[in-house]
């Protein structure tokens, strides 16, 4: 039991990291309505220049991350700017947008690992001692995890429910045309919906970096999967559905490890995404017909 | 002299093999638009199949284990090959192919992809982890006793002639009742369906012949190299495939062909002999991977249909009578890319 509940904190650490990179990806594919491969990379972005911030120029910890986690939101706009729009504004079909960000996924990940180098890195500060809370048994950095995705997702929720931006979104996320014909700038829109996605998977990435301690550039893209079945299971573009799909996962992949070793992490995941495949292809919160 | 014709000759091989690659994907994606995002694990899964098939039982004691080592003659090997990639197509098929979406069915093939990599990998049994399998028995090679390059130019001709074969087959595939199925299929499912065609049984007819072709390739590429690890198969490898096949032009095989001549052969591996930067040995093949990623994406920008375009089908083109050259004005009937 004692070791139940010890996994079972884990669980909820890798879920909160999962819940980040999940709502971004979410977010952006029901705005956008294509799937974007290349958002291991964006993690990457977020990681490594916080690591850069804090080792080349001695920033502290907060500030390199966010100078990260705006960056990665910036070159996220410059993609979308630069190639998917071009081709979205030419009504190339879904099939090549894959191809597109398929090949972007291998550009930006060789260009980060030409910048950052092949090895394994982590952030010069300090693990401290796993502090021990009732049953669970963490480090300090999870634990600020943990709070951060918590704060992170509480301030996506009022920004879709409050703000006029939040608003368009999800306007333009279920109809895209209704959303123009009613005076929704969905050129903005768009922007800064992909600027929201890099941002959240910029922290995403940071989250990842904290929980597994040593990292490299395609640490994020291997997790990609993970962020993918999340993302199917919550049913494909629905931000609560991912929140709800990365806490599943989370707990799934983090409580298998008491049964087969934690190697095999994603191939968890991916028997999820399977069983959800076959059995509910559309997700636990579509609607159907939409998914 | 014999130098200079050792490279041609391996450039030669590379060329047929990923030509074979390029047409396998062709009949995957081309034919019935299926998006195959890893395409290289048939290759790998043809290649590992085929190299236990033909090397001897494992050695205990030397650190190298893997499974079967049945040392078959190549051509049972070279079945062994393609069945194991037409088996490995055909389970993912069939969580693929239920009437996905086509970015589920990317998602999916990707992650098999990784899967498969991940366990071949990490499980040092089955082909010997990330060491990889070394010293896969040639064909030929035992009878024959040539020297390295001569051995070079004769395995050239051998993945020649199957190159040609299945390049036939590909085409009397195209232009064959299921090739047409095929792409009315990737045109238009519900349209396919309503026509009472069976599509998932049409397309899963395309995956596993795509996989079985693209396995074929795998076997001449662990017979041409004799030893292959899970570098050799990264999912960068599945984008050169794909980019030789959107370059030179989908939905036809000479698009295919030129396609693997110019990204494969020309870009790929010409570049493979450059020499390293001190220092930096990841460069090269960073650098390679960032234009093959950025040829793919301009190509698609700028010429979709590729170097050779898909020839659209025409109305009343029946070989009913020899006055071919007269029918040039025909009404155009379906458009090959939408």
């Amino acid at each position: 039991m004692h070791l139940f509940l010890l996994t079972l904190g884990f669980g909820i650490v890798t879920a909160a990291v999962l819940s980040l990179a999940s709502v971004g990806l979410s977010l952006q594919f029901g705005v956008t309505n294509y799937v974007n491969f290349a958002y291991g990379a964006y993690l990457a972005v977020g990681m490594y220049m916080t690591y850069t911030c804090m080792t080349a120029f001695h920033l502290p910890f907060l500030i390199g991350a966010v100078i990260g986690i705006l960056t990665a939101g910036i070159v996220a706009v410059i993609v979308d700017i630069l190639v998917l729009e071009r081709f979205v504004k030419r009504g190339t079909s879904g099939f090549f947008l894959l191809i597109v960000t398929f090949g972007l996924q291998l550009i930006l990940l060789n260009l980060a690992q030409a910048i950052w180098g092949v090895g394994f890195d982590r952030y010069p500060i300090a693990q401290g001692k796993p502090l021990t809370i009732g049953p669970f048994s963490v480090t300090v950095a999870q634990l600020e995890v943990v709070g951060v995705a918590i704060i992170a997702l509480v301030a996506v929720h009022l920004l879709l429910t409050k703000s006029r931006l939040g608003k368009a979104m999800r306007a333009m996320s279920d109809n895209k045309m209704l959303a123009q014909a009613s005076g929704i700038d969905i050129n903005a829109t768009t922007l800064w919906t992909w600027f929201f996605t890099g941002c959240l998977a910029g922290l995403g990435g940071i989250a990842l970096a904290l929980n597994t301690v040593e990292f490299q550039v395609f640490t994020g893209n291997s997790f990609l999967f993970v962020i993918f079945a999340a993302v199917i299971l919550g049913g494909i573009g629905k931000i609560y559905g991912a929140m709800l799909g990365a806490l599943i996962i989370g707990l799934v992949v983090g409580l298998s490890s008491l049964v087969i070793s934690s190697a095999y992490n994603v191939d968890v995941a991916f028997a999820v995404l399977v069983i959800v495949l076959l059995i509910r292809p559309q997700g636990i919160f579509a609607i159907a017909g939409k998914a | 002299m014999a130098i200079l014709i050792g490279y041609l000759a391996t450039l030669g091989v590379y060329f047929c093999i990923y030509n074979i690659f390029a047409i396998g994907l062709n009949i995957q994606f081309g034919y019935a638009g299926i998006l195959d995002f890893t395409v290289i694990t048939f290759m790998a899964i043809g290649a590992y199949m085929a190299g236990v098939g033909s090397l001897g039982p494992a050695q205990p004691g030397t650190e190298i284990y893997y499974i079967l080592g049945l040392s078959l003659p190549w051509p049972l090997a070279l079945i062994l090959g393609a069945v194991s990639a037409g088996v490995l197509g055909y389970l993912i098929g069939l969580i693929a192919l239920r009437r996905l979406r086509s970015d589920y069915l990317a998602i999916v093939t990707l992650a098999a992809g990784s899967i498969i990599y991940g366990l071949v990998g990490n499980n040092t049994k089955i082909f010997d982890g990330y060491e990889g399998l070394v010293g896969v028995p040639q064909p030929f090679n035992g009878v024959l006793n040539l020297s390295p390059n001569t051995y070079d130019l004769v395995f050239m001709i051998f993945a020649a002639v199957i190159m040609l074969l299945l390049w036939v087959l590909a085409n009397r595939l195209y232009k064959s009742p299921l090739g047409r199925a095929m792409r009315a299929t990737r045109e238009d499912l519900d349209v396919a369906e309503a026509f009472g065609k069976n599509t998932y049984r049409i397309r899963m007819m395309a995956m596993v012949i795509g996989a079985v072709f693209v396995g074929i390739g795998g076997v001449l590429t662990i017979w041409f190299i004799t030893a292959l690890a899970p570098a050799g198969w990264g999912t960068s490898e599945t984008f050169v495939v794909w980019a030789a096949l959107i370059v030179g032009g989908m939905g036809n095989n000479k698009g295919a062909v030129i396609g693997s001549f110019l990204v494969a052969v020309l870009f790929n591996e010409a570049t493979r002999f450059l020499p390293s930067i001190n220092g930096l040995p990841s460069l090269i093949p960073e650098i390679r991977n960032i234009c093959i990623g950025a040829l793919v994406i301009l190509t698609l920008r700028f010429r979709p249909q590729g170097v050779f375009p898909e020839r659209k089908a025409k109305f009343f083109e029946l070989p009913l009578t020899g006055r071919g050259r007269e029918r040039e004005h025909e009404v155009v009937v379906t458009g090959a890319e939408e």
